[in-house]
């Protein structure tokens, strides 16, 4: 009995062994049929109803600031979830936005915003619970949006309001639907700092 | 055999099993057209911070201690070091859009500030990793201008 416990306990610490430096490749592997599976599920979709896939590549820069605004709507609630949430489907938008209709100088400046604010919004995403380092993330997030709405257009008038006060008097701005003003930085402590400076249409 | 001996045999075996599965090593001899030496200028002082401190795991180049050639401490590291990479290498850099070279030396510069860099677990293993207050003013105003002077270029 107690042999095979121990013979068990050593096969199990080699498989273990030998399992890690595999380990890499074979959940790449199981990603990559995950994937697959997953499409061959939308493909069928695709048949029937309406395409997911098709949805997914027509994600345009309106979406994009609109799912920012959620972000920035969820911090003026001091909400650190549901900004979490809007960052990951941030991130998401950036990777699935479809950049063909471009001509070469504006898939420039959107692959040089999207390489930066992909990766605030994911950090946005991942560090729910953290308000405060998700706010820290929002400021040059906010900078990359209004580049963004400067060579795109936002597709709806918008804001850009600057609040003097946040990370002691250096200030920062963010990118606003509305002229009424609730700051996503100080949240509810300081809901009405904020001077508008500029309007995008 | 008391149960305590084969127990201790069972560990001894499995622990003489793992060293047989080495992880690939972090080393690259050919400095890339991307590494950061080539896109901002870097003094001595910082140069020196950036090996003792950063290097490790924020470049295609690691110094390895002793204990990485024992598991699963080599395990812990290349796991280590494969985020660190993820997250900021220094050996790429340059092939960062320029906007993000200027987000990323903003964050490196917030976390010297903060503290969360680098990591007390690296700092208790590498004693000349630690960074002195003067040290850390020099790496974060080198910082501060080599987003000006990139920022000036773009």
């Amino acid at each position: 009995m107690m042999k095979k416990i121990i013979f068990g306990l050593a096969i199990a610490a080699t498989t273990l062994a030998a399992c890690n430096s595999n380990s890499n490749k074979s959940t790449e592997s199981q990603n990559r049929s995950k994937d697959t599976q997953a499409k061959s599920q939308t493909d069928n979709a695709t048949i029937t109803t309406s395409s997911v896939a098709d949805a997914k590549n027509t994600i345009s820069i309106k979406e994009i600031v609109s799912t920012y605004l959620q972000l920035k709507n969820a911090l003026t609630r001091d909400n650190t979830t549901d900004a979490a949430t809007a960052g990951t489907t941030l991130e998401a938008a950036f990777k699935n936005f479809d950049k063909t209709a471009l001509t070469a100088a504006q898939k420039k400046t959107f692959e040089d915003v999207e390489d930066d604010a992909r990766e605030h919004a994911e950090h946005i995403g991942k560090n729910g619970g953290n308000i405060v380092h998700q706010r820290e993330h929002f400021v040059i997030l906010s900078n990359d949006i209004y580049d963004l709405v400067k060579t795109f257009g936002g597709g709806q008038v918008l804001y850009k309001v600057f609040c003097p006060m946040y990370n002691n008097g250096k200030g920062a701005f963010w990118i606003s639907e509305t002229k009424e003003i609730k700051n996503p930085y100080l949240g509810k402590a300081m809901p009405t700092c904020g001077e508008i400076k500029e309007e995008l249409k | 055999m008391s149960f305590t001996k084969k127990l201790l045999l069972a560990i001894g075996i499995a622990f003489i099993a793992i060293q047989f599965v080495q992880p690939a090593h972090n080393k690259s001899d050919h400095a890339l057209s991307t590494d950061i030496l080539k896109i901002v200028n870097i003094p001595d002082s910082v140069n020196a911070i950036l090996k003792n401190s950063c290097y490790d795991c924020h470049s295609n180049n690691t110094v390895y201690p002793w204990y990485s050639n024992i598991q699963p401490m080599g395990w812990l590291m290349a796991n280590h070091i494969k985020q660190g990479k993820e997250a900021l290498n220094f050996s790429e850099f340059g092939s960062y859009s320029p906007r993000r070279q200027l987000s990323k030396l903003n964050a490196i510069a917030n976390s010297i500030r903060d503290d969360i860099m680098p990591l007390s677990s690296y700092k208790l293993m590498h004693k000349n990793a630690h960074l002195s207050t003067n040290k850390k003013t020099i790496f974060i105003n080198w910082a501060q201008q080599s987003k000006d002077s990139l920022s000036g270029i773009n």
